[in-house]
């Protein structure tokens, strides 16, 4: 699971998700991408996830590119526990996605196989994306 | 080939509220710039730059006609786009000296199946979509196109190989040693899911800060344990 080797602190605030990301929306390394549409928390465990499924799905024909990484920690406070007392224990990683955001890219296969591959992908993640590749773009 | 029309107009308002009213009239902002000129404020119709740009490529140099009579050749060298719906938001335009060699990244299209994929049972990647080249600004291509048939395992195509195919006129700039597509060998799936999820999750190293390194290694150790407070 992607989880960061050091931090600066152990439990982080919650933060605010408004905006549009506007670094990291552009397709970079593949030919397909799959753009998140709505802003969210995409926790690791997702993350692997929609790896797995995709990596699956193309079988040994591709290559994927991961563009997000889980670097904000996430704390719990344990069932049935008054409040106060301090913050939670830390409990995972999620990765902060705005709008626009590319999550992951892939080439080395038809356009056909990389839609189905990136809708397996879609079940497994917590927000709306939409499927992007170059030749679809606005300019070549 | 004869270079397409688009007409701008000069904006006399500055800053984003003016730039916001432009895109709500239909129009988008832009800048020019170069060749010894000013710089001028426009706006212009995006339609038109896109079906343009789409028809000829993203270097086309076209003909920009301003209201007051005035006509220069220019192309665009920035854009800027709206990250979810993908709208231009701004365009920077630059006039262009024709009798002047300039730098444009031109997109590099590899062609057809490479011998080291379809028969190797390698993973064909594109390294490098653009390259930059040197040139009239009249021998720009629209695309360098390198056919990758007989590529085997392992193999490349590199930029000193394109100059065969872009010819004489133009000069490729950059590490003439440096990859633009390589069949490799496809990596092995990492480890499942299922197995991954079985570890246990392990708290990564806090930095601790203004310690020399054996009190960091300590201070790692302590920051694994729950801090208690009173």
């Amino acid at each position: 699971m992607l989880m960061p080797k050091k931090v600066k602190h152990r439990k982080q605030h919650r933060g605010r998700r408004n905006g549009k990301a506007w670094r990291g929306s552009e397709l970079k390394f593949g030919e397909f991408g799959l753009k998140v549409l709505e802003p969210a928390w995409i926790t690791d465990r997702q993350i692997e996830a929609s790896r797995v499924a995709m990596t699956r799905s193309i079988k040994r024909g591709g290559k994927i590119w991961i563009r997000l990484f889980p670097d904000k920690p996430i704390t719990k406070k344990p069932a049935e526990t008054r409040m106060g007392k301090g913050k939670g224990a830390p409990e995972g990683w999620v990765a902060v996605v705005r709008p626009g955001k590319i999550l992951f890219e892939m080439e080395g296969v038809s356009e056909e196989i990389a839609r189905q591959a990136m809708a397996l992908a879609q079940h497994k993640l917590p927000a709306k994306t939409k499927f992007v590749s170059r030749a679809g773009a606005m300019l070549p | 080939m004869e270079r397409p029309t688009i007409d701008g107009e000069i904006r006399n308002e500055r800053g984003k509220n003016a730039a916001r009213r432009a895109r709500a009239a239909g129009r988008v902002p832009g800048v020019l710039y170069g060749a010894g000129g000013g710089t001028l404020a426009l706006s212009l119709d995006p339609r038109q730059l896109i079906a343009a740009l789409r028809t000829h490529g993203h270097n086309t140099i076209f003909d920009l006609r301003l209201k007051d009579g005035d006509s220069s050749p220019a192309m665009m060298v920035e854009s800027q786009f709206e990250p979810v719906k993908g709208k231009l938001l701004h365009v920077d335009l630059k006039r262009i000296a024709m009798d002047r060699r300039l730098r444009v990244s031109v997109p590099v299209i590899v062609a057809g199946d490479a011998k080291g994929v379809k028969t190797q049972g390698g993973l064909m990647e594109v390294v490098l979509r653009e390259v930059e080249l040197e040139c009239l600004p009249s021998d720009i291509p629209d695309q360098i196109t390198v056919a990758v048939d007989d590529l085997e395992l392992n193999q490349a195509v590199r930029i000193s190989d394109l100059q065969n195919i872009i010819g004489e006129k133009a000069q490729l700039v950059g590490d003439p040693q440096a990859v633009v597509c390589h069949v490799v060998t496809p990596k092995a799936e990492i480890a499942a899911a299922t197995e991954i999820v079985a570890e246990a999750p392990v708290e990564p190293e806090v930095i601790k800060k203004g310690k020399g390194a054996e009190e960091g290694a300590e201070a790692a150790e302590a920051g694994e344990k729950p801090e208690k407070k009173k």
